[in-house]
């Protein structure tokens, strides 16, 4: 037995410090995602808060079959999704997608950060998936459980991101060599 | 790895985010008020399997006492008699003889004339109607 697996049997019972140490290692890496997904630093820790607090309530639904992160990211993404509404709900596109908590957290570079430019040329979901494939280093199948999608959605999902995503850095390139070009 | 995929893992390392003492205390104090739901476990649903299989029969068996006990208590029905209808309820037939009109007076006077045999003919419905008591 690991410790991942006897750590999960522990909160499973009950133990929220077992809980606790079972998500340490998550918790960064969740924020850092749920930063790219929400409107503000605040939400996306807001929305960390809630993705723990329903796994340790649901954790006894929890399936074995499914890595742990996986399970997790499933609750983060929910839980993103349902902030987001909320925010359109109540400040609707006042957002100003400038200075969003992706922008403030990243130092200041010559290069834009690919994150960046990812979340101007693609949607929500497919977003997501590149996150996780990329970021977070998931196998396809794990991605399509977190999203609920089937594995060839995924792929070709995935596929057309990275098209989209060269073709978004070929013309900002372009556009970059031409100031230059003209001073 | 290609380049693509090296640099959106660099870019994703460098968005700096950080789990603040505060958040982690909320977090904490948030988990110790939380109630871990039930999940549905198997051996959850062979517990409550015998509960439902009792009720089952013997609501069952109670349906099956119930009708026995009303079908014994009462006698057969007895069959319905069904009578013919009475005669003087079929409808009477009718013999009309047209005739032909003749136009011999001014035509207010026929039809004069023509309104009488209707009320004529309507006061001989009337009687025969009452005949037959409809």
């Amino acid at each position: 037995m690991n410790s991942e697996t006897a750590l999960i049997a522990a909160a499973k019972c009950g133990s929220v410090a077992a809980f606790t140490e079972l998500v340490a290692s998550h918790r960064v890496r969740l924020l850092r995602f749920l930063v790219t997904r929400t409107s503000s630093y605040a939400d996306a820790e807001d929305a960390l808060q809630d993705t723990l607090i329903n796994a340790f309530r649901y954790l006894r639904s929890y399936d074995a079959k499914w890595r742990f992160s996986t399970w997790l990211y499933r609750i983060a993404i929910n839980n993103a999704a349902s902030m987001r509404v909320q925010d359109t709900e109540q400040i609707g596109e006042l957002c100003d997608e400038e200075s969003g908590p992706l922008e403030q957290c990243i130092a200041v570079s010559e290069r834009e950060n690919l994150w960046i430019s990812a979340k101007r040329v693609l949607n929500d979901e497919v977003y997501t998936a590149m996150w996780l494939r990329y970021a977070e280093d998931m196998s396809v199948t794990d991605i399509a459980a977190a999203l609920g999608r089937s594995v060839s959605w995924t792929k070709v999902n995935l596929l057309r991101a990275r098209q989209q995503l060269d073709a978004a850095m070929g013309g900002s390139k372009k556009k970059a060599q031409a100031s230059e070009a003209y001073g | 790895m290609d380049k693509l995929a090296q640099q959106l893992r660099e870019d994703a390392n460098s968005i700096e985010v950080d789990v603040s003492p505060q958040l982690d205390a909320r977090i904490r104090a948030s988990l110790a008020g939380v109630r871990q739901e039930t999940g549905r476990t198997s051996s959850g649903s062979t517990g409550r399997a015998p509960f439902w299989w009792a009720s089952s029969l013997t609501g069952i068996a109670a349906t099956v006492a119930i009708i026995s006990v009303i079908n014994l208590g009462e006698p057969d029905p007895e069959p319905a008699i069904t009578q013919p209808p009475p005669q003087q309820f079929t409808m009477p037939q009718f013999t009309f003889k047209p005739k032909a009109a003749i136009l011999t007076e001014s035509l207010q006077q026929e039809l004069d004339a023509i309104q009488s045999d209707l009320k004529k003919a309507e006061q001989v419905i009337k009687d025969d109607f009452d005949k037959i008591g409809i």
